[in-house]
Order: C-alpha cells, then sequence, then structure tokens
C-alpha cells in the first residue's frame, strides 16, 4: 500500500506556525506606520507607503525566520519526519510565505493610499531605494551592506504583478540565506558557520547585482557590462544562485545527526 | 516487527560509543536496556530511531534500513529525557503535533494519561516541572502505539507515583496493543518485572541479551551458617555481594547451580534463592577496578 506523502503535512504546520509569527510582525509594521500617520497629520509631514515599510524591514524578517527554520528539523525526525519531507516542507512554507507577505503588505497599503488621500496635509513618500546603491562610496562592504538593506525594489504602482514578483524573490532568498546559515552552524562548529555568513553575503550581493541589471535598476558601474546580457539570462544566474543555496542545504541535511 | 543490529559502531571523533554491537529484536515484547552512565544507551537508541547512523555496521528494520525510510521512521517513536524550556506550545497543541505524523496516535487514550498524570492543558510546557515534562513525553510515547517505542530514561524526573502510573499503562497498553517496547534504563531495581528480555551494555559493548528469567536464573544467593557458606562457596563462581549477620552469612554468586550443587548445599541447611537484577546488573557493569560490596551487621 503506497503511503500518502508527509511533506504536504510538514508544509502546512511550517506555513501555519511561520504565519502566525508574521501576523505579529505585520501587526507591528502596521502598527508603527499608523502612529507615524498620526504624527504626520499634526505636523504636516510626509509618511511612509506601507508596502515600502513592509518591503525593508520584510527581508530581515525573512532572514531571521529562516535561521530559526533549522530548529523544526530535530522536531520533524523525532516525530519519525525524514529529512527529506522536512527538506521539501520547509521550503514550500517559504515559498508560501514569501508570496503572501507582499500580497497582503499591497492590499493593505492600498487601503492607506485611499484613506489618506482624503487628508490633504498627509503626502506620501516615494521609494528611492534603488538610487541609493548609486551614493554608495566604491568600496566593497559598503556595497554588501546597501544590498542587504535595500533589495531590488519595483514601484507597485507601476508594475504591481512585476513589483510583487520581485518582492516576493527577496524574501525568499533572505528566507533561504538564513536557513544556509543556520544549516552550516547546525552541521559544523561556530568557525564554519562564519564561513557560511560570508558565502550567504556574496550570494545575496550577487543576487542583488543580477536582479537589478535585468530589472533595468540602477547598479554601480563596474557592473554595467552585464547590461549586455539578456535579461532572461541573467534571472536564470539569479535563479541558479537559490538553487545552489538550496542544494547545499539539502545536501547537508540529507544525512544529519540529530543531537539530544 | 523486527529490529535487527549487526556489527555497529558508532563514533563520535575518536571516542568509539559503540563498539561492534550485533542483537536482534524479534517479537513484540518489552526490552530492557541497561548500561550504566556512559555506555551508549543512547547513541543505541539513536541509531534504531533514524537520528544517526552508525558509523559501521547495518541495523534493519524488517529487513530494510530505516534511516530516512519514510514508511519505517513513522512507526519507531524515541522519547527521552527532552529539555522542553523553549517550548511554548502546551500540552493540547504538541498532541495534536504529534498526532498528524503518527498513524496510530489515540488521542483519547492521550486525554486519558493527561488526566492521569494530572498535567495542565493549557499551560505552555515550559512552565512545567521536569516531573510533568517528563510525564508528557511517557503520555506522547504510549498514545503513539508506534510498533516500536523507545523509552530512554523518560521517568528519571518523574514522582514514585507517577513513575507507578507509567509502569502500569505500559504493561497493560503493551497487552492490549502488542509492540516492541525499549527501555532504558540504569534504575534496575524499580523496573526489572517489566523486562521480557534484557539488553546490557558496558562502555559501548553489548555484554548479553537474554530473557530475564534466564538471566536471573544465573544470580543466586547462598544464606545460611557462615561456616557452611563460607564451604560452600569456596573457589566458586564469582562473587557479588557478601552479607553477614551474627553467625548468619548470605553470599550471591554469578553462575548456575547444577543440580547435585543445589543437592549438597540444602543437606548442608543452606538456603538458595534467586538474586535481584539490579545485584546482577551492578556486578556484571563493574569495572576492573571496582570492589563487590561486602556488608557486616552485627
Amino acid at each position: 500500500m503506497k503511503q500518502p506523502a508527509i511533506f504536504p503535512k510538514v508544509a502546512k504546520e511550517m506555513f501555519s506556525v511561520q504565519m502566525s509569527w508574521t501576523v505579529w510582525f505585520l501587526g507591528i509594521v502596521f502598527a508603527v506606520n499608523i502612529i507615524k500617520i498620526i504624527s504626520a497629520i499634526n505636523q504636516n509631514t510626509e509618511v511612509d507607503n506601507l508596502y515600502n515599510a513592509v518591503f525593508v524591514a520584510g527581508t530581515i524578517y525573512m532572514l531571521i525566520i529562516g535561521i530559526i527554520s533549522i530548529s523544526f528539523l530535530r522536531h520533524y525526525v523525532e516525530n519519525g519526519v525524514t529529512r527529506k519531507d522536512y527538506f521539501k516542507g520547509t521550503l514550500l512554507a517559504a515559498l508560501g510565505l514569501s508570496i503572501i507577505i507582499p500580497l497582503i503588505a499591497y492590499m493593505v497599503s492600498q487601503l492607506q493610499l485611499l484613506l489618506l488621500k482624503n487628508i490633504e496635509t498627509v503626502s506620501v513618500k516615494t521609494a528611492e531605494f534603488n538610487s541609493v546603491v548609486l551614493d554608495v562610496d566604491d568600496h566593497i562592504i559598503g556595497e554588501i551592506v546597501t544590498s542587504i538593506v535595500f533589495a531590488p525594489y519595483i514601484d507597485p504602482q507601476n508594475h504591481a504583478w512585476l513589483a510583487l514578483a520581485v518582492f516576493s524573490i527577496n524574501l525568499f532568498t533572505y528566507y533561504v540565506l538564513g536557513w544556509f546559515i543556520s544549516v552550516g552552524f547546525y552541521r559544523f562548529h561556530a568557525g564554519a558557520g562564519l564561513a557560511f555568513i560570508f558565502i550567504a553575503l556574496i550570494i545575496v550581493s550577487l543576487e542583488d547585482v543580477f536582479l537589478r541589471v535585468s530589472l533595468d535598476l540602477p547598479v554601480l558601474s563596474r557592473y554595467e557590462m552585464l547590461e549586455s546580457l539578456p535579461a532572461g539570462i541573467l534571472l536564470l544566474f539569479a535563479l541558479l544562485l537559490i538553487v545552489l543555496a538550496l542544494s547545499i542545504i539539502r545536501l547537508l541535511t540529507k544525512r544529519v545527526a540529530i543531537k539530544i | 516487527m523486527n529490529v535487527k543490529l549487526e556489527n555497529v559502531s558508532l563514533h563520535y571523533g575518536r571516542r568509539a560509543a559503540l563498539k561492534d554491537v550485533t542483537f536482534e529484536l524479534k517479537r513484540n515484547k518489552i526490552y530492557g536496556l541497561l548500561g550504566r552512565n556512559g555506555a551508549g544507551k543512547t547513541s543505541l537508541l539513536s541509531i534504531i530511531a533514524s537520528l544517526r547512523e552508525p558509523t559501521s555496521g547495518t541495523i534493519t528494520i524488517n529487513g530494510k534500513q530505516p534511516f530516512e525510510n519514510a514508511k519505517l521512521m513513522q512507526q519507531i517513536a524515541f522519547l527521552y529525557n527532552k529539555d522542553y524550556k523553549d517550548e511554548s506550545d502546551n500540552v493540547k497543541r504538541i498532541l495534536h503535533y504529534t498526532a498528524q505524523y503518527r498513524p496510530n496516535f489515540d488521542m483519547d487514550y492521550a486525554n486519558y494519561l493527561i488526566e492521569q498524570f494530572k498535567l495542565v492543558q493549557n499551560q505552555p510546557v515550559k512552565k512545567f516541572s521536569k516531573g510533568m515534562q517528563s510525564a508528557l513525553n511517557a503520555t506522547l510515547g504510549l498514545a503513539a502505539r508506534a510498533p516500536i517505542t523507545i523509552f530512554d530514561e523518560v521517568y528519571l524526573g518523574m514522582d514514585a507515583p507517577s513513575r507507578e502510573i507509567f509502569y502500569k499503562e505500559l504493561l497493560e497498553d503493551q497487552e492490549k496493543h502488542p509492540r516492541i517496547i525499549i527501555l532504558s534504563t540504569h534504575l534496575v531495581s524499580e523496573m526489572d518485572y517489566l523486562f521480557d528480555e534484557v539488553l546490557l551494555l558496558k562502555n559501548g559493548k553489548l555484554l548479553l541479551h537474554e530473557e530475564t528469567d534466564a538471566l536471573l536464573s544465573k544470580g543466586v544467593t547462598i544464606t545460611g551458617n557462615a561456616k557452611n557458606v563460607d564451604n560452600f562457596v569456596q573457589a566458586r563462581k564469582p562473587i557479588i555481594n557478601e552479607q553477614r549477620l551474627g553467625d548468619t552469612k548470605s553470599v550471591s554468586l554469578y553462575g548456575e547451580l547444577l543440580e547435585h550443587e543445589r543437592k549438597a548445599a540444602f543437606e548442608k541447611g543452606l538456603e538458595i534463592s534467586s538474586i535481584p537484577l539490579q545485584d546482577l546488573f551492578v556486578h556484571l557493569t563493574k569495572e576492573e577496578n571496582e570492589n563487590e560490596t561486602t556488608r557486616h551487621f552485627s
């Protein structure tokens, strides 16, 4: 008798647990935003678009929950779930989160814009995340930090679907990198874990460049030569980077010992 | 279910935790895995539960390797002294999550056990005392009704009444739903009646695997007049334990007595009785430089 697959159960459970954290995360971002709006109304200043607020905080949030996701491995193996089902389930849950967070942020921000339209004293800031990269000195550390804080951004008012897709890719990338780093620490000693952080930084920087060039966003002059490549190839490179990180995660957890 | 280990060794770096362990568990019985602290009990059980792979040797369950085998891993429940200090879920949620992955999980039985152990249903488990956390592990293991259920010292934190409940439920539920149950412990004295078979680990090696009755028949205590006892045990089998009270002496030996030896003892007015598993355990697992206990009462 063929037994039903277990990974959908893992995916569902991982998604619902992480979604409950996400509700808190979004709730806090929204609450902060509401406080800012109230103070902006009184002081006649600009407020952040809610979508952009989630855009900035979301990547770091996903990095953190990606790091935590390794702690579920022990829970699952102890409950008789294979490492493979854990991997598949976690991956699907991360994809689900990466899709749903931008959608929620977009819908709530549309509501925000609608409400603020009627309040004349407040105007909504336009995001200038993409041009920030050009302000960075020609220094690799500054460049890496900028690529972590400011992921490639498309304005949802102009191209809603493309904007949401890019947002999802950003979130998914950060989750995978958090997971990647935690696997390094789990499988090896702390020194190797630090090496995994370093590799993750390289991956996030390259991913950032590939996406920016393919989306025609501003990049530092040293990457301008990539602009001659077709967008499809660059997107493929970006995808391959994520696949590479996921392959390493799977390889290192495939037969990993669960320490008790 | 059939659990078979062949020449299983496990190394942590240079340290060998298990050395060439071979045995087979063929029937639905309760197996006692005994060994002192650091003997390799948890390492061995981790391999059976697919938490880790052996460095060398093979393990098969029903002829197949269990590691990463979804069908087999579901059939093995491994409960140990888990630290729940970060667990913010309550009992209800933990039961719910466990039930999802255990095809035979009996929620009614789990709730019954929760009542028996008087566990608070809606309090985060991290706020539980050590004993309550142990009772939760016992509940999860029993209610999962996995064909291979392993309890690795889960009863350590429980108070005496809770341990009694656990032992009683274990025997009753095993009878109703026969399965392979492995209990690892170094607290032999109060659990010996539970074991159908005993496996003894010493320094990572399997010292013996026998039916409990057969093992118990290997230890005898001879009691009677001190002089007669001394004459009888002279140059015979290893002495496990000696006690003396006035003229009466009692000596425990390791090794079966032959029929004519029993007869000779009887003729000298000596009394022969079996010795507790605990004493056998202490004797068999003692290190070379440790002395047997000799107690004098006067």
